[in-house]
């Protein structure tokens, strides 16, 4: 096995891929922006500040915070394969954006749109009746939470084909389009909408750092060093369910991000929870930054939604990842 | 050479447990003397792993209590029951992507602050410990799951040893190992039983095992005890014959009882 790379070291070369894609991603795409032009008044300056840092700094926060959810949730649930939509999460989030451009098209609050809040209620309400079902069963076991998740996506999937039947050509098209994921029109307001939700869930992590590393031996060890599992499992659940539901309900859902990242990235830096959190926080996120660079600039002039990028990258990366597997084995 | 101090270490009072509809333990009255080695012998399902889960506070009692040294295990916090009690159990995950070391030094968690960044010196210090007592100190910077089985039982052992627990459990020990780790694996604990004097409650199907560990033998059957006493009398070939219904040849050989089904 290979020896993962001193912490500080992997942790301070992560942070320098970081800061370089923040500020070099918004100077590349269909139009160029030179260094100089970014300080003086004009185009490349509007072009630089208002359209393209804020969905740079999405994607850096959204990439983050997928991959630290995926983190989490493959350690919580010991399965490899886990990622942050295994819950349900992304399926009541997508049925709470469909329901509200069907029937609230248009209307908002607290400055967010209505899809937004919608779907940030769907990812809650979702992870919710999953915990509620597995926790009606007195000792939650892992199975339980995994097929609750299962059953409530295969749910709402039924659900989201039941209300596009209901709805015009023009909404059907406007909730494919938000199924797809992606970051094209985003400001400033969404990036402060998500930074807090991102921080808070790294937090748990970070607090529970021990306890998600006895997890990594097993529940009965874990609980037998004295790890309240179930409270342990609630804690870091809720958590990153705000985390990835206040995501998604701005940047719809975008998938395979935290699954392959907290994969990546366990190689380079090891297990201990203190180091990949925060490392899945600043890789995850230059990876979605640079991918979203690659979805606008590859078709340019075309946008493509970044989800869809992400996605025709994962699933060959999730079927490689397989097959290595089976190998080594 | 078995002292009897007035108050036992674990105690467990009227336990009962329940899984779903079925009761798997009790009722059931126990006692461990400090120093004691406890082994639980009976048939596939008569409830050794649910007591030993129960003994470790891993699972509630459904009715009755369970005591060390007389507080109920109910007012005692997880951490402060892991710091007391370590539990080694059977079924443990095939993949976990730790060293040796680092295994070991999670069992140092009921000691961590819950904010603490690294162990402490104390911490390490156990951890050395725990590897020389088992004397896997070489192993110590593998990968566990490149380990052999009898190896990874070794490392499981230390890491339970690193809790510094005055009681160690551990659920069939030896099973799965082939004959050398067997030996291994019974000539340390006897070691922890007689030169650390560890209080020890072991389940396991080996009667040897347990004749040659245990101070006192209980014999479960469908949850109850079918028999409580010294290795001599209950692994004799009376009562093991109506515990597993099956004629035992029994011969039993000072310190350790030799059994053998009988063919």
């Amino acid at each position: 096995m290979r020896r993962p790379l001193d912490p500080r070291l992997a942790l301070g070369l992560l942070g320098l891929l970081w800061l370089a894609v923040a500020f070099g991603a918004p100077l590349l795409g269909s139009q160029k922006v030179a260094l100089g032009e970014v300080f003086r008044d004009g185009t490349a300056a509007t072009i630089f500040w208002q359209l393209r840092l804020p969905r740079v700094l999405l994607a850096l926060l959204a990439g983050g915070a997928l991959s630290t959810a995926g983190l989490g949730f493959q350690t919580l649930f010991r399965n490899p394969l886990a990622e942050p939509y295994t819950l349900g999460v992304a399926g009541g989030a997508a049925l709470g954006a469909v329901l509200a451009v069907r029937f609230a098209e248009g209307a908002g609050a607290w400055g967010l749109p209505l899809v937004a809040l919608a779907s940030f209620a769907g990812a809650l309400g979702a992870t919710a009746l999953v915990a509620g079902v597995a926790i009606r069963r007195k000792e939650t076991e892992t199975a339980t939470l995994l097929l609750a998740g299962i059953g409530v996506s295969l749910s709402t999937s039924a659900l989201i084909l039941f209300v596009q039947y209901l709805a015009n050509a023009t909404q059907t098209f406007q909730m494919v389009r938000w199924m797809m994921g992606g970051l094209a029109v985003v400001g400033y307001r969404e990036v402060l909408w998500v930074l807090p939700w991102t921080l808070f869930g790294l937090a748990v992590l970070l607090a529970g750092r021990w306890e998600l590393n006895l997890l990594l031996a097993g529940e009965e060890i874990a609980a037998s060093r004295g790890v309240d599992v179930p409270r342990l499992r609630f804690r870091v659940l809720l958590a990153v369910s705000l985390m990835i539901g206040a995501l998604v309900a701005v940047a719809g859902p975008i998938g395979f991000v935290g699954l392959m990242v907290p994969h990546a990235l366990r190689r380079l830096v090891g297990h201990d929870h203190l180091v990949l959190a925060p490392a899945c926080l600043l890789g995850g996120g230059a990876f979605l930054a640079l991918a979203d660079l690659a979805a606008r600039t590859v078709m340019a002039p075309a946008d493509l939604p970044v989800g869809v990028l992400t996605a025709l990258l994962g699933g060959p990366v999730f079927l490689l990842l397989l097959v290595l597997r089976r190998r080594r084995a | 050479m078995t002292e009897r101090p007035a108050e036992p270490v674990l105690a467990a009072r009227g336990l009962v447990r329940d899984e779903g509809r079925r009761t798997v333990l009790g009722p059931l009255d126990l006692e461990i003397a400090e120093r004691e080695c406890l082994a639980v012998v009976g048939p596939n399902g008569a409830g050794k792993t649910t007591l030993l889960r129960c003994l470790s506070g891993l699972r509630a009692a459904t009715r009755g209590a369970l005591f060390h040294r007389g507080r109920p295990y109910s007012a005692l916090s997880r951490r402060e029951l892991a710091r007391r009690i370590a539990y080694v159990p059977q079924v443990r995950p095939a993949e976990v992507p730790l060293t040796v070391r680092e295994v070991v030094l999670l069992g140092r968690f009921p000691y961590l602050a819950r904010l603490q960044l690294a162990p402490s010196a104390l911490d390490h210090r156990a951890v050395e410990n725990a590897l020389a007592a088992v004397g896997i100190e070489a192993l110590a910077e593998r990968p566990l799951d490149e380990l052999s089985g009898g190896e990874r039982q070794m490392a499981w052992i230390a890491a339970a040893l690193a809790q510094e627990s005055e009681v160690l459990i551990l659920d069939e020990p030896t099973t799965h190992l082939d004959p050398r780790h067997q030996r291994d694996v019974a000539g340390l604990l006897l070691r922890l039983h007689r030169e650390s004097g560890a209080t020890i409650v072991l389940a396991t199907h080996d009667l040897e095992l347990a004749g040659l560990l245990g101070n006192r033998v209980l014999a479960l059957s469908a949850g109850r005890a079918f028999a409580l006493g010294a290795p001599g009398e209950v692994l004799a070939a009376g009562p093991l014959a109506v515990l597993f219904d099956a004629p035992f040849d029994a011969e039993i050989s000072a310190p350790a009882a030799r059994l053998r089904l009988a063919p």
